[in-house]
């Protein structure tokens, strides 16, 4: 097997609570759990017997755009799969066999599983064009499921997994480290704002739990730095939490009960607290998680649960802006703009920031997806990677001169900064909304420094 | 698995190019990663910025913010990314033993 990213390991998967099969029962444990699934999952068993093979998906998809492979076309992709259905699970493909498009499983199959289900994004925008509504991202994050069942799964996810099991956060930042890191971070915002702007950690009776995106105690900074400036001229009662720093869930991308451990995590911190509400801050898959499978997959929570770019943008009237002078766009993340309909806040909110605003076309829900989504940062992968960001970078360049991309997920955060410099935008930034709220935000007493919006390049 | 000949022995590397073993880590090794990004010779400055890597990491077990580690070593971004490829995140994590650092990154 030679997939375009390293496997986890055995002693790695055990640390997260999967075992591996052996070659000789792979076979059978597929399908037990495909069959698991179709009885689980209706939509799951509808979407693989309905494909009519249009090919309407393939000019809808910017993996297949981008690398120019046949088995990237969302419906070769899920293809796979629905061909072993087929032949294991429906009447027509027992009896006619491959007259009726069905395979039987075997080693190749297997392999192009592997490899072809972690060139996908899961970013759904097929589903939008589908006929049928067919959404490849469902077959493929159920099929990630089923490999990581059988013990394969990607090293790169694998461990933020782990970390996000062991300390609650990707990165595996402790609690010491969030104390250091925040309390430095208050140095610098008062040193920038002459301000004492908190960064509150595990503060008991918060009225608010603020859970950022990965990364902001670690490269994207300004994003954290922007929303305690915005939190603290809004005189908001918060908190983050060291229990869940952060708002990633990875389970979302290859295993459901991770995916839900992780739910359990947000209520055990927003109870330690003691929070009303939980704020979610620029995190794509964290927030369709949060906002779309956490009552689903685990009950009822008793709190409120709000985007951070929701929230401020309710209070946007409250907030005194000076219009920075640059040339900004808009990147529409898949999670909000297809996953959760997060869509008019983040536009509202630069437009307020900035003194030029330009769409991207296509843009909201049929915006394209950066390439760097549903866990595909590794570092093995960035060729590759550079290749599904390629409708992205054309949708940027159209738009040059350009100053800044607004990317509100942390993913595209990592990701979009290495598609501008190797399609040769490397003078155009990228970062969060919040970060450009806080370098708009006139502030009470503020000493307001020169200088204009820049973002991490830091990779 | 892959190794890293350091003075003629041979030290245990994971798919990603960092130590398996954080024991393992001299500036011998620091060296050797450095002929691999053809730095000839470390300087002072890689030094600094490794032995603040390895000191915080000693205090807190995980690297520090970037923000940080420029301010408390007095080097910019720019510097940083001249100094280590790819950029102080992996490259000086790598230079200095400690793990690759996870996340969205």
């Amino acid at each position: 097997m030679n997939p375009p990213f390293h496997l986890a390991k055995k002693e790695d998967l055990k640390h997260i609570g999967i075992g591996q099969v052996d070659d000789s029962a792979i076979k059978a444990r597929t399908l037990k759990l495909m069959d698991e699934f179709r009885k689980f999952s209706r939509s799951f068993s509808a979407m693989l017997e309905t494909c009519t093979r249009c090919g309407t998906c393939a000019n809808a998809c910017h993996s297949y755009l981008g690398t120019d492979d046949f088995n990237n076309i969302p419906a070769a992709r899920a293809g796979y799969l629905r061909a072993i259905f087929t032949r294991y699970f429906t009447w027509y493909g027992r009896l006619f066999r491959r007259f009726s498009g069905a395979r039987e499983f075997d080693d190749d199959t297997l392999c192009s599983l592997v490899s072809y289900f972690y060139q996908c994004n899961a970013c759904r925008r097929c589903a939008l064009y589908c006929p049928f509504g067919i959404d490849t991202a469902e077959i493929v994050l159920a099929g990630r499921n089923i490999l990581t069942s059988l013990g394969l799964a990607p090293s790169f996810i694998v461990s933020i997994a782990r970390n996000e099991i062991l300390t609650g956060n990707n990165t595996g930042i402790l609690k010491p480290a969030i104390i250091d890191s925040c309390s430095f971070l208050e140095e610098e915002l008062r040193g920038e704002t002459g301000l004492d702007i908190k960064i509150p950690v595990d503060k008991p009776d918060s009225e608010i739990l603020y859970l950022p995106s990965s990364s902001e105690l670690f490269t994207n900074v300004d994003t954290l730095m922007g929303a305690a400036k915005v939190f603290h001229h809004l005189g908001v009662d918060w908190t983050l939490s060291s229990v869940m720093l952060e708002a990633a869930n990875y389970g979302l991308h290859f295993d459901l009960e991770i995916l839900k451990k992780q739910n359990r995590r947000m209520r055990v911190a927003a109870a330690a607290v003691g929070a009303r509400k939980v704020i979610q801050g620029e995190c794509g898959h964290g927030w369709r998680v949060a906002r779309m499978y956490s009552e689903g997959a685990d009950g009822p929570v008793n709190f409120q649960l709000e985007h951070v770019l929701d929230f401020v943008a309710a209070r946007l009237q409250r907030l005194s802006l000076s219009r920075l002078p640059i040339r900004a766009t808009l990147h529409d993340s898949c999670n909000y703009g297809r996953g959760t309909g997060l869509l008019d806040s983040p536009r509202l909110l630069v437009r307020a920031c900035v003194e030029e605003f330009v769409e991207m076309t296509p843009n909201r829900e049929r915006n394209f997806c950066c390439g760097g989504g549903s866990g595909l940062l590794m570092d093995e992968m960035k060729d590759l990677r550079m290749q599904l960001g390629k409708m992205k970078a054309g949708q940027i360049k159209d738009l040059q001169p350009l100053d800044y991309v607004a990317a509100p997920c942390a993913s595209c955060k990592a990701q979009l900064p290495l598609v501008l410099k190797h399609y040769g935008m490397g003078d155009t930034a990228c970062g969060g909304v919040m970060d450009l709220l806080g370098r708009a935000l006139v502030m009470d007493n503020e000493r307001r420094i020169e200088g204009n919006a820049t973002g991490n390049h830091v990779k | 698995m892959t190794h890293l000949k350091v003075n003629g022995k041979l030290i245990e590397l994971n798919d990603d190019g960092f130590l398996v073993h954080p024991e393992d880590w001299s500036e011998d090794v620091a060296r050797a990663y450095g002929a691999l990004e053809n730095i000839a010779e470390l300087s002072e400055e890689h030094w600094k910025v490794i032995y603040y890597l390895r000191d915080y990491y000693e205090r807190f077990r995980i690297a520090p913010m970037i923000r940080k580690l420029c301010k408390d070593t007095g080097l910019n971004m720019k510097e940083m990314e001249h100094l280590f490829t790819p950029g102080p995140l992996k490259g000086a994590c790598r230079l200095a033993g400690l793990p690759k650092p996870a996340g969205c990154l």
